[in-house]
């Protein structure tokens, strides 16, 4: 389906007219400054006007008095941000859950790091921070300093679940055989049939956004890669291109290249990974084999041309750190071919063998409109027809210059989600080769001055998980004001809830891992 | 002559349990990229086992969250004796780079006794390797000299009967050093 053309600009400025005021080019396409109550209107104006607006990340600013509600929001063409303001002696403001339901988990954080009420929003509680997190301390407010915050004390005695007959609650988690990492999820079960989930997660909050507050932009590279150690090279080439928008600092073109090359390195090990850990939950363990030692090589090329397997901080701001060895090429590209003879084989066993179809095919059903209500991003997003992806909506880096197609299933099940990363692979393979051919010559870096100017940006990329955004506000000083990340997979938490509901418990699993699940990621 | 059959299995075969009390998955990927056939150490019969109930080794990656830190205590005190525990990566090993954060207890060794630290963020694969072999070597008895009139020599204490995790020394890994096959 193509994507309308609305320029949602427009759209809000006749519908209302005078009541808001539109700052145009910044955070995004433009600011829409919203008095409380108004910040309804004009979702309400997008949302009919466009069906891929969705909220793509609420942030939370602590500004003294006041305590700023930033609305992140993605339409089918561009990108802007509502602002609202409330009182912090009196932080309440009215929900966007029933208006667009993808705010639902982004509200939860930002009750439970700021303290800001969203009055209407249907989940109670904490959701990042610790049960016995003391009451009325928001640790992202300048107040609140990060080593005296005492933890209430446990209650003595877990509480007995009463008896609930033939409907039985499963507590998965936190730790689990089936979960790699900790995160607690409570299905309750009718039979074999999923009634409900309820997540709780957090348990892998280390207040990475808190601790960037009191660190250099140039250590805070180091921080935010460490957000997740999948996808690290997306997040800190996030970090860095947000404080390159502040600087307006120009990355010079052969950076932007080697930046592409690192980033679809990385995306080609993370999809590998997934597209074997969906083997390992369904029992399918010569997959996961095979598809872990085909990784392998791929992760001495990173190591390669980075220095090191995983963490290798390449992204710097002005540039990369190292320059690609003119020697190391024809390695790569030999590597990259002997990983392209053999796709057609996973392709194969994803097609045809019996065990996968069973397992993966009309499970997790999730729907195109559903995929748009809740705000879902990335393969998740493209296996159910929803064609974003942002380097092709908002090329960033060199993905303008280099061909590649957008991949997208339609079945909106596991099966199309894996097949999604399966293409994704060969066309992760096509951007490299071709960057690689069409390197251009220069400097790899810039120097950028070390002084960041009062200021704040936002930028989105498409990390392997979807679609991640960072914002960063500076006062001027050698450390940034906020630092704000929504990863992918929070923002892919809703479909999760949505498609397991009415199914078996045995196809939680698979449903679960075509998500690309991220804790660290997640929580941050 | 049975605690030295335990000790032979227990050397020959150590069964993990792998828990993120916080990590941020670096470490993790690494700990199963061991069991997939390019290093493959389920050939020294090392197995990764679900349940904390059946695990010899508990292996710690992650700084130690508040939520996770109860949770750590507990998975550790469900293991029989004895019981090892060895602490994954920079987070593990001391915090790393998220000490003194509010939601974040420190390293694991705050919560519980620790055997050995492999620090590294993360450690390599054959870091990993060559600590746990390291914590292996230094529970298996040193081998009698090939002396066969003097059959009954005097052995080390074996620490079958439940040493406490803190009486074997701490192995200080470099991150980098590859392991010697």
């Amino acid at each position: 389906m193509p994507k309308s053309k609305i320029d949602i600009i427009k759209v809000i400025e006749s519908k209302l007219e005078n009541k808001v005021q539109i700052q145009l080019g910044q955070l995004g396409k433009a600011v829409v400054v919203t008095n409380n109550g108004f910040h309804r209107d004009v979702m309400k104006a997008m949302v009919d006007a466009d069906e891929y607006t969705a909220i793509s990340a609420i942030t939370g600013l602590d500004l003294g008095a006041n305590l700023g509600v930033l609305y992140h929001v993605r339409t089918s063409n561009s990108f802007v941000t509502l602002r609202a303001e409330v009182p912090k002696d009196n932080p309440k403001i009215q929900t966007l859950t029933d208006i667009a339901p993808s705010a639902t988990f982004h509200e939860l954080e930002v009750t439970d790091l700021l303290g800001v009420v969203f009055e209407g929003n249907p989940l109670p509680g904490h959701f990042v921070l610790s049960e016995y997190w003391p009451q009325g301390v928001y640790p992202l407010r300048k107040d609140v300093k990060a080593s005296e915050v005492k933890l209430n004390p446990p209650p003595a005695e877990d509480t007995e679940e009463p008896d609930m007959g033939r409907v039985v609650k499963i507590i998965v988690g936190p730790q689990h055989p089936a979960l790699l990492e900790p995160e607690k999820f409570a299905v309750t079960v009718d039979g074999e049939t999923v009634t409900k989930v309820e997540p709780r997660i957090g348990y892998v909050h280390r207040g990475i956004e808190k601790a960037a507050e009191s660190r250099t932009y140039l250590q805070d590279v180091y921080l935010v890669e460490r957000i997740c150690g999948i996808c690290n090279v997306i997040h800190g080439c996030n970090f860095v291109e947000t404080v390159e928008k502040i600087l307006k600092t120009e990355v010079p073109s052969r950076a932007k290249y080697l930046r592409v090359i690192a980033l679809e390195l990385n995306r080609l090990h993370s999809h590998l990974l997934t597209l074997g850990h969906a083997g390992l939950e369904i029992g399918y363990e010569t997959l996961f084999q095979y598809f872990w030692r085909d990784r392998e090589p791929i992760m001495d090329l990173i190591e390669l041309t980075s220095g090191n397997r995983v963490y290798s901080s390449l992204m710097t701001i002005g540039g990369v750190r190292r320059d690609i060895r003119e020697s190391d090429i024809p390695k790569i590209k030999t590597t990259l071919v002997d990983l392209r003879k053999k796709l057609p084989f996973y392709r194969k066993i994803y097609e045809e063998e019996p065990s996968i179809r069973a397992r993966m095919k009309n499970v997790g059903v999730l729907k195109r409109e559903d995929a748009l209500k809740l705000g879902v991003v990335g393969p998740v997003a493209r296996g159910s027809g929803v064609d974003i992806d942002v380097r092709k909506d908002e090329p960033y880096e060199a993905y303008a210059e280099i061909p590649f197609k957008e991949i997208v299933y339609t079945a909106g099940d596991t099966w199309a989600r894996m097949n999604v990363r399966m293409d994704e692979v060969e066309e992760s393979i096509n951007i490299i080769e071709y960057a690689l051919d069409h390197l251009p010559a220069g400097p790899f870096r810039v120097k950028a001055p070390r002084a960041v100017p009062a200021g704040e940006a936002c930028n989105r990329v498409e990390a392997p998980r979807g679609e991640l955004f960072a914002y960063v506000r500076s006062n001027g000083t050698a450390f940034p004001e906020r630092v704000k990340v929504r990863t992918p997979t929070y923002a892919n938490i809703p479909a999760f809830l949505k498609t397991a509901i009415g199914e078996s418990i045995a196809d939680v699993p698979p449903n679960f891992v075509s998500l690309d699940p991220c804790f660290s990621c997640t929580d941050r | 002559m049975i605690a030295n059959a335990v000790t032979w299995a227990r050397v020959k075969s150590p069964w993990v349990l792998h828990f993120n009390s916080g990590a941020c998955n670096g470490c993790d990927i690494e700990i199963v990229a061991l069991l997939t056939p390019k290093y493959d150490v389920e050939r020294f019969g090392i197995k990764l086992e679900p349940s904390p109930r059946h695990a010899d080794v508990l292996l710690v990656t992650g700084c130690v969250t508040q939520q996770c830190a109860e949770r750590l205590k507990r998975i550790y005190d469900q293991m029989p004796q004895p019981k090892f525990v060895v602490a994954i990566g920079a987070c593990a090993c001391s915090g790393g780079v998220f000490e003194g954060n509010y939601n974040v207890v420190g390293g694991a060794d705050k919560v519980i006794p620790v055997t050995a630290y492999i620090p590294g963020c993360p450690p390599r694969p054959e870091a990993l390797m060559d600590g746990v072999v390291k914590l292996l070597n230094a529970l298996s008895p040193p081998k009698p000299k090939k002396q066969p009139k003097q059959p009954k020599q005097p052995k080390q204490e074996e620490p079958v009967e439940t040493p406490t995790p803190v009486e074997i020394k701490p192995i200080i890994e470099e991150s980098k050093v590859d392991a010697k096959k």
